[in-house]
């Protein structure tokens, strides 16, 4: 075994436990995360499937192809917690709105 | 000019202890009803007005000028208003426009009246790069909402009950007023621009908007169309 994968496997693990634990009813997210994951896991203990992938797309390294991979997934994220916050800043604003007209109308 | 409606002029505050006194004792000479909604002022604002005869209103957060509008309107429906006004609190509208402001909405013949400070061609006193960027907002504007206006981003309005029970802001910030226009396409809202003049005071040139917030302001405005 090569020693990144000393540092790798276990991470991984860990991370694949919390998100299987966290996302109790989110099953789509849980899904996509859990999956990511376990993909992780095999490239980490079998290197050389990343780079046969990565060839047969025309991509030179393994590490390149997960690279991409990355960048989307994260923008993705990025945009899912913008999205949240959209809709927490909605309710918060809500309840100022309501918590201000009560007060006026004396309620 | 008379009328037996029930007309609110809604002032949202921030921050604007120096000036709120003199806006809204002249706002108080006026037959109209006030209703002042304080976005969360850190300063003295609350202890200039508190014993003034005006709907106060507060947010317990800063949520923006949008928010502290549409609080108002909200607030309004409740008064059963029959027109509100938009009015800034930091001095730069003038009192003698609210007339002719309200002239289409009691007449009928408009549900929306928007204030422009270029129909009567270009003022002399605006600050060039205002002017630059007032000019270029107009055309995002005419591009994203389809309603193409003689100026852009101007605080005085006038809306009718069915224009202000119908429109929803839900941008808290400075894009409310393209939400605005957004809003008045969609719920196909007569609307009509009449002259009025801005006073750019030093006072409120500090307080306002730099000129950067334009950014802020666009970006906000695309990420909601295309994430409503």
């Amino acid at each position: 075994m090569r020693p990144i994968q000393y540092i790798l496997i276990p991470l991984l693990i860990l991370l694949l436990i919390f998100f299987e634990r966290r996302l109790k009813k989110q099953f789509l997210l849980k899904f996509v995360f859990v999956g990511v994951m376990l993909a992780a896991l095999g490239f980490t203990i079998f290197p050389d499937t990343s780079t046969s992938i990565a060839n047969y797309l025309g991509i030179g390294r393994g590490v390149d192809l997960i690279i991409y991979m990355s960048i989307i997934g994260l923008t993705s994220c990025c945009l899912l917690l913008y999205l949240r916050i959209v809709k927490l800043e909605r309710q918060l604003t809500e309840l100022v709105r309501e918590k201000a007209i009560d007060a006026a109308r004396g309620l | 000019m008379k009328s037996n409606k029930r007309i609110c002029v809604i002032v949202p505050v921030f921050n604007e202890g120096k000036v709120i006194r003199n806006t809204l004792s002249e706002l108080l000479s006026t037959p109209y009803e006030l209703i002042v909604v304080d976005d969360a002022s850190k300063d003295d604002t609350y202890l200039k007005i508190k014993d003034l005869a005006i709907h106060y209103l507060r947010h317990e957060i800063n949520l923006g000028q949008g928010a502290a509008l549409q609080t108002g309107m909200g607030y309004a429906v409740l008064l059963n208003a029959d027109v509100v006004i938009h009015f800034d609190a930091d001095g730069q509208h003038r009192i003698a426009d609210l007339p002719s402001l309200l002239e289409p909405i009691l007449e009928g013949k408009a549900d929306v009246v928007l204030g422009s400070r270029f129909m009567n061609g270009t003022p002399g006193e605006i600050p060039l790069v205002r002017k630059v960027l007032l000019q270029h907002a107009r055309w995002i504007n005419g591009l994203l909402t389809g309603l193409w206006l003689s100026d852009a981003h101007n605080g005085l309005r006038a809306l009718n009950r069915t224009a202000f029970s119908k429109i929803q802001l839900k941008e808290n910030g400075m894009a409310h007023a393209t939400e605005i226009l957004i809003e008045v396409r969609k719920h196909k809202l007569k609307f009509m621009e009449i002259p009025v003049e801005i006073l750019y005071s030093t006072y409120s040139q500090s307080k306002g908007q730099s000129a950067w917030n334009a950014f802020n302001i666009l970006s906000d405005i695309l990420l909601r169309k295309f994430f409503p």
